[in-house]
């Protein structure tokens, strides 16, 4: 389980994130949303130790931090970007490790080829799968899917809940798209503008997804309800 | 290449020779201004005593550029590394730039007398601070995901340089070689200009000077177009190099886009 406890921010006189206390268990699909500003952001890089803080996080040992313009390495293949990961952490196995990885994002194929040559969906599913081969145990996610076209974004949304299910790590999103945040998740939490703090934590009470779920109108009023909690915020 | 990219420049070359050539004729006097034919007469003519020239020119310039490329991005990457030493080295680095170099020279020669080391020395100087700028530049400028994504792993600061901000800096470090590469033979022109020579067989710089005082102007030409011969080959060799390294991923050195 992943414990966030008494956890705030300054940044010189600004304080952007008030008192945040929050548990997620092993296996848990977490978003956080809330308006631009609201200390989500920061709030990840606390978990990940990329920005200092007051309060204390536990976590489990292994994970991965995925970003939002997929963060590879544009003088090398693909190959060599799925590998990156694996080196940093002195994995072994790396080459059939990444062979497994690419062959399940459907990159085989690319191996030699550059970053630049790939469409935005590719690129995430590189990342993704770069973080993935490290069998980590939890896994953050700073708005993955806010570069992609909508069509993509929505297939990445399922292949990334597939991901999930598949591989039961425990993850952290951050997101803008409620809809997104719903779908993936067993529970969204809701966070308020400067400082920064929780003020709600909304469970999603779909079992299954499967993309028609996006349909029903259960799933609106769900999307529709966090709107509204955002809304008052304005 | 194809043949329409070739045709804009070699257009612009012959208008500029034609000028030339037809301004010679007009003013008509040759040791002050001689027609390009003439120049390519007197190079012909004096063909071998321009290579030896060529020759010496070359080894200080091309040792000056090695010693000058070794020297700036090992600084570069001690102050990228350290920023109490980048804040103590930088305002030093600039002065390298803003000294006129013409004018230390007689003192280089004073200090290391009239042989090619102080020519060497020279030629470092000139080509030092574009490397160190450049090299710095890109080492600090490397993107801020990708060093987010380093430091979430908890990489060591030796495999950071490796893997990350090495790599990330060699298209700042190829533009830094570029410049410096025309300034390495200037700076070795200089070094010729000031330590001169008992006979004519010197380097470029040396070569001119007599051929200047004989109101050779075909030849000072000649020799002139030499050494901006040889600074555009090293500028090629660098060009090639970098292009060799970033076809595949750098946008500056990748076909159609």
């Amino acid at each position: 389980m992943i414990g966030i406890s008494k956890v705030s921010k300054h940044f010189d006189e600004v304080q952007a994130l008030a008192e945040v206390n929050l548990d997620i268990a092993t296996g848990e699909f977490i978003s956080i949303v809330g308006p631009s500003g609201c200390g989500k952001s920061t709030l990840l890089r606390i978990i990940a130790d990329l920005v200092p803080t007051d309060g204390s996080v536990t976590k489990p040992k292994k994970g991965a931090f995925v970003f939002q313009d997929s963060a590879l390495l544009p003088w090398r293949t693909v190959q060599g970007n799925v590998e990156l990961l694996m080196e940093l952490e002195h994995t072994d196995n790396k080459r059939a490790k990444a062979a497994v990885a690419l062959r399940q994002v459907g990159l085989n194929g690319f191996e030699r080829s550059y970053p630049h040559q790939l469409s935005g969906g590719m690129k995430m599913r590189l990342s993704l799968a770069r973080s993935l081969v490290l069998d980590p145990e939890y896994i953050l996610l700073d708005e993955p899917l806010s570069a992609v076209d909508e069509l993509t974004r929505e297939v990445l949304q399922e292949e990334l809940y597939d991901m999930w299910t598949r591989d039961k790590f425990t993850a952290i999103l951050v997101t803008h798209n409620i809809a997104e945040a719903v779908y993936l998740s067993n529970r969204v939490v809701v966070m308020s503008p400067r400082p920064g703090k929780i003020t709600d934590i909304v469970d999603i009470p779909f079992n299954k997804r499967t993309p028609d779920i996006r349909t029903k109108p259960q799933f609106s009023k769900v999307v529709n309800d966090i709107a509204g909690k955002l809304r008052t915020w304005k | 290449m194809e043949i329409k990219k070739i045709i804009p420049p070699a257009l612009i070359l012959a208008l500029f020779l034609g000028g030339w050539h037809i301004g010679a004729l007009i003013y008509d006097m040759a040791f002050i201004l001689p027609t390009p034919f003439a120049v390519a007469k007197q190079f012909v003519s004096d063909f071998e005593i321009i290579m030896i020239g060529l020759g010496l020119t070359f080894r200080a310039a091309f040792t000056g550029y090695v010693i000058a490329i070794l020297i700036g991005i090992t600084v570069a990457t001690v102050m990228s590394l350290n920023k109490v030493l980048e804040r103590s080295l930088y305002p030093y680095a600039i002065l390298l730039q803003t000294v006129p170099v013409v004018a230390v020279a007689p003192l280089i020669v004073l200090w290391f007398g009239f042989e090619i080391k102080s020519i060497i020395i020279i030629s470092i100087i000139i080509s030092l601070f574009p490397i160190i700028n450049n090299t710095l530049l890109g080492l600090n400028s490397t993107n801020k995901t990708l060093v987010e994504l380093f430091q979430y792993h908890k990489t060591n600061s030796f495999t950071n340089f490796i893997k990350l901000r090495f790599p990330a800096a060699i298209p700042n470090i190829i533009a830094g070689l570029k410049i410096s590469a025309g300034l390495s033979v200037i700076g070795a022109i200089v070094g010729e200009f000031i330590i001169g020579s008992g006979s004519m067989a010197g380097g470029l710089g040396v070569q001119i000077i007599y051929a200047q005082a004989e109101l050779e102007t075909a030849l000072v030409m000649a020799l002139i177009l030499t050494a901006t011969g040889l600074g555009f080959a090293f500028f090629i060799t660098v060009q090639t190099i970098g292009w060799y390294l970033m076809r595949k991923w750098h946008e500056s050195e990748m076909k159609g886009s």
